[in-house]
């Protein structure tokens, strides 16, 4: 390991006349702030042209019923009504929305049957958004209600279906064999086995969903401004569903998004209405803003929740011999957009653990709840739970202390990089030195005379009541997903199996720019941003590769129409695909620069050189500044032949590596690079009241190469925040009639500046040897890694008392609960 | 179906409200419905003010009102009538960021920024009251207020250099 340091603080720009400054790998203040500090940022929600109309969205009170009737009379009737749509209206002129799953037929707004509380059934037109919800009481439906089906187990059984159409609750599954996995559980000398529970969490960002559509009649298009995520990969999702080719239904992300967290890629069914409905109203502008309770209780923005089953094969001595992981995965009333969230956890299969022989299989249920979606980890979090709880068990079973046991089955450094059964690979890391790193660390703090973990006053809370402990677990964050796998569940899969290299598709990160007349830099992303900081981290990218100053760069982002497909800001990405892309254009502008002025001086190119922003003759030191050299270019050439602008697709890192050939060709999850986290959370349990108290939170992280160490430590702070939420309080419970439980903030608990504790962060740098500048991305680390290692921190600390966190969020009511059972049983 | 109806065919009840924003007066009929949060959005334009949650729990919308914090999504505009209203808009002076607003930007306070308006206003109204809170006294000071970003160890620190800075301008 190198590097490890605990203060990541930002930098004012660094002096530009400084030999040799750069500014990747500084704390470079971000450019996004004074935007945003000062109330100019353009969130969608301020977006308002003009003539704009308000949408609102009427709901259906019923988890499971089927519509009889609708009558819109008294709203059209309305004085202050534009327009009013059902689901007849749309069929007559429009598509159903794209499904994750083959047969689904969903529309925009609900056919014959509503499915989930929440799920919209007619939208309403009007002046402003007050009066469009006046009007929406206005509708009157009429409905049979049917029995719903909440609970995923019971779904399995298929008594009541959901879907007539489709004739099965479970419509999609499948069984992934590696290795010799019955041989290893049969010569194992212990088979551990378990269930654990992961609620129905999400990543609930502070601004709604939001869209503004405008139809131009002229034109026959339209220009949709809205806050979805991905919006040059998931734009099929809005043009489909209108039935218009992508060319003409551009989608505009702004520049300042608050918050998506994965869960935004799944709001087309908004973009889709309010075009529609701007289209009905020839053009007028219709905005439509979700409220907080629509976003909580049919939002589409829920995310994993599964019941686990859960084995591990493990010999006397601590050897691990194999791992098999059954799920079932309630995926709520239809299979969204991000339905390979279920397939995910194949990328970091076995976590941090050298297992050969391993057994995964889930099953895909549809239930009477809102659909879900993508968020932070997609489907991993609860996955590397369920095997940190695992093997927190197999070794208190076979009494071996905890982190020998883990030490013992980590995967070795000269194992790197390293295939796992289900074929990615993991590019670097040494494992055992970083678990061990930051258990000496806290040991040597924490166990000590006036410690957290002083013997003496964890003895003393325990008499009072009060258990403290903590676990060291290791986790994989894997990072940059291609895209050519997350269609395998539409895939025919025999067909995969002789699947040929060409066929893969993966799409590159695409960037370009332009100098200016006055010498200044103008760079375009094809990617959205949701606080993310790229427009910072290209500046200070460009800057370096230019030699010039970040104040010399600006970074605007291009609509889904101007850009072409790439798969943008999702799955610990960009910086990664950022990077390389910055590093590859920064190369390509130069070397078209240099051309540009030695055909100006009538010089052979190798007597020419690009130094500090300008270029120069090798010979008399005279240079060709920015700005001279776009007066050059504009004087000699054409629009189209400009060589002070510059395009470049950075390939993705899987691409030209025949490793990952297996993987690519059979769509199996691909990330290339494995940023990890070791965490050491210390919590205190109340068994009185079951209330986890984090008291310190301690975390040592590799992203290899930090390209802004600030914007780094930044998502890792948030990650965990939101993984302590996730841990312990969030969670979208349902009652058993189908009612959603978690409808407001009051019952969806975020947690605040009280819940999240000190955390004593630190880092290390093993860059990737696969990607261009070293990164692994680190967007997601924190959610994926917290909740496990909260969770095996509780087993830690709760061990005499026989409890074990099997239950994502332990709430203090859930823990209460186990700790009675468990002094129930200890006193027979 | 598109529905023909000329705008002047409804009737609802407007009041009339005059009250300072950010050291202008302004006047307005509103609906006594209309919320604070949506009349300085709409009616002003003062886009630092967030609407996040609108059952005030998130602490997005926050504003000074007769310098007390507020959440303007629980506040209707025509109980705002006659105050004395103050948004982060009215914080920057001459393009310059306030003290609080350059301690969130120094420490790396927000990433989405969405919650960011909301915490320089309470923070602001804390170091009124104390000029060096501890830990506990901005836990107790910004726990209205939730971050879904950045967690909370930066804004800590960003309200501690915030209160250096605000001394530093008062000495």
């Amino acid at each position: 390991m190198s590097g490890t340091g605990t203060d990541a603080r930002p930098e004012s720009h660094p002096d530009a006349g400084d030999e040799g400054e750069t500014f990747t790998g500084t704390g470079l203040e971000r450019i996004e702030d004074r935007r945003i500090l000062t109330g100019e940022a353009q969130y969608i929600h301020d977006i308002t042209p003009e003539d704009c109309l308000h949408m609102a969205l009427l709901r259906t009170t019923h988890a499971h019923a089927r519509i009889e009737s609708i009558d819109t009379s008294a709203a059209e009737n309305h004085p202050d009504c534009e327009l009013v749509l059902t689901s007849e209206d749309l069929q007559a002129e429009y598509h159903p929305m794209p499904c994750g799953l083959k047969g689904f037929e969903e529309w925009s707004l609900a056919v014959d049957t509503v499915r989930f509380v929440g799920e919209p059934v007619a939208a309403v037109v009007a002046t402003d958004r007050y009066v469009a919800e006046d009007i929406i009481d206005e509708i009157d439906v009429a409905y049979e209600t049917l029995d719903p089906v909440v609970d995923p187990l019971d779904a399995l059984e298929d008594e009541t279906i959901i879907h007539d159409d489709i004739g099965t609750n479970v419509p999609d599954g499948e069984e992934f064999v590696f290795g010799a996995v019955d041989e290893a559980f049969s010569e194992a000398d212990t088979v551990i086995e378990r269930e654990y529970s992961w609620g129905r969490i999400s990543g609930v960002p502070l601004e709604t969903a939001g869209v503004v559509a405008e139809y131009d009649p002229d034109a026959d298009s339209f220009h949709i401004d809205c806050n979805i995520q991905l919006h040059t990969l998931v734009d099929d999702t809005v043009y489909e569903t209108l039935g218009y080719p992508p060319e003409r239904v551009v989608l505009d992300v702004p520049a300042d998004v608050g918050g998506s967290f994965g869960t935004k890629i799944a709001i087309h069914r908004y973009c889709s209405l309010a075009a529609m409905a701007s289209q009905q109203l020839d053009g007028r502008p219709v905005k439509f803003v979700e409220d907080r309770v629509e976003n909580l209780q049919g939002g589409d923005m829920h995310s994993t929740q599964r019941e686990y089953s859960v084995r591990l094969a493990c010999d006397d001595d601590g050897t691990i011999r194999g791992l098999d992981v059954q799920f079932v995965d309630d995926f709520g009333a239809w299979p969204r957009y991000p339905v390979n969230q279920t397939l995910k956890p194949l990328s970091v299969l076995t976590d941090s653990y050298d297992i050969q022989d391993v057994r995964y299989r889930y099953d895909l249920v549809m239930t009477n709840k809102t659909s879900q979606t993508a968020y932070r980890g997609f489907g991993v979090p609860p996955h590397l739970y369920a095997i940190e709880m695992i093997v927190d068990e197999a070794a208190r079973e076979l009494g071996i202390d905890p982190v020998s046991f883990r030490q013992q089955n980590l995967i070795e450094p000269d194992a790197m990089p390293y295939e796992i059964p289900s074929h990615n690979i993991y590019d670097s890391g040494d494992y055992p030195a970083a678990l061990n790193h930051l258990r000496d660390h806290v040991e040597a703090t924490e166990r000590v005379d006036g410690g957290l973990l002083d013997p003496e006053t964890i003895e003393a809370q325990r008499a009072d009541g009060r258990y403290r402990g903590v676990s060291y677990t290791l986790h994989i964050e894997p990072g940059v997903s291609g895209s050519d796998w997350t269609d395998r569940q539409r895939s025919d899969r025999e067909a995969l199996a002789t699947r040929d290299r060409d066929a893969v598709n993966e799409l590159p990160e695409h960037l370009r720019a332009e100098i200016t007349e006055d010498g200044t830099v103008r760079a375009f992303l094809a990617a959205d941003s949701s606080g993310q900081g790229h427009q910072t981290l290209v500046t200070q990218l460009l800057a370096d590769e230019l030699e010039i100053l970040p104040s010399d760069i600006e970074v605007e982002y291009l609509d889904s129409g101007a850009a072409p497909t790439v798969y943008g800001s999702a799955a610990s990405r960009m910086a990664v695909m950022l990077s390389g892309a910055t590093q590859g254009l920064g190369e390509r502008m130069q070397s078209n620069l240099c051309q540009l002025a030695a055909e100006e001086w009538d010089l052979d190119l190798d007597t020419v050189s690009y130094r500090d922003g300008a270029v120069e003759r090798i010979d008399t030191n005279e240079r060709l500044a920015l700005s001279d050299l776009v007066a050059i270019d504009v004087a000699n050439r054409s629009e189209g032949e400009r060589l002070t602008r510059a395009r470049y697709d950075y390939d993705h890192p899987a691409t030209t590596r025949e490793a990952f050939d297996t993987a690519l060709t059979a769509k199996y999850p691909v990330y290339p690079t494995a940023a990890f986290a070791v965490n050491a959370p210390i919590v205190e349990v109340d068994t009185k009241t079951g209330e986890v108290d984090i008291l310190k939170f301690y975390t040592l992280r590799d992203c290899g190469t930090q390209l802004n160490p600030v914007i780094v430590e930044g998502q890792a702070h948030g990650g965990i925040a939101q993984g302590i939420g996730a841990a312990l309080m969030e969670e979208f419970g349902y009652d058993e009639s189908g009612q959603p439980q978690a409808v407001t903030f009051f019952d969806y608990l975020l947690p605040s500046i009280k819940n999240v504790p000190n955390i004593e962060m630190q880092h290390s740098e093993t860059p990737s040897p696969f990607t261009a500048t070293g990164a692994k991305g680190t967007g997601e680390g924190g959610m994926i890694d917290a909740p496990a290692s909260i969770a095996s921190s509780i087993n830690q600390a709760l061990e005499p008392l026989d409890v074990v966190a099997d239950r994502i969020p332990m709430t203090p009511n859930r823990l209460r609960r186990r700790i009675r059972e468990a002094e129930a049983t200890n006193d027979q | 179906m598109s529905i023909e109806t000329s705008e002047s065919d409804s009737e609802r009840p407007v009041r009339e409200i005059s009250l300072t924003v950010n050291g202008e007066t302004v006047s307005a009929e509103v609906e006594p419905r209309l919320k604070l949060s949506d009349f300085l959005r709409n009616y002003r334009d003062l886009r630092s003010v967030r609407v996040g949650c609108e059952h005030g729990v998130c602490g997005a919308c926050t504003v000074s009102m007769d310098d007390a914090v507020v959440k303007s999504c629980l506040v209707y505009a025509v109980q705002a009538d006659g105050s004395d209203l103050l948004t982060v808009e009215g914080l920057a002076d001459d393009g310059e960021l306030g003290p609080v607003q350059q301690a969130f930007h120094e420490e790396h306070a927000l990433q989405c920024g969405f919650c960011t308006s909301g915490f320089v206003m309470a923070t602001r109204s804390l170091l009124k009251e104390t000029d060096h809170p501890t830990d506990e006294a901005i836990q107790a000071g910004l726990a209205d207020n939730i971050c879904r970003c950045t967690g909370y160890q930066n804004i800590y620190d960003a309200v501690h250099r915030a209160a250096e800075y605000t001394q530093e301008d008062e000495d």
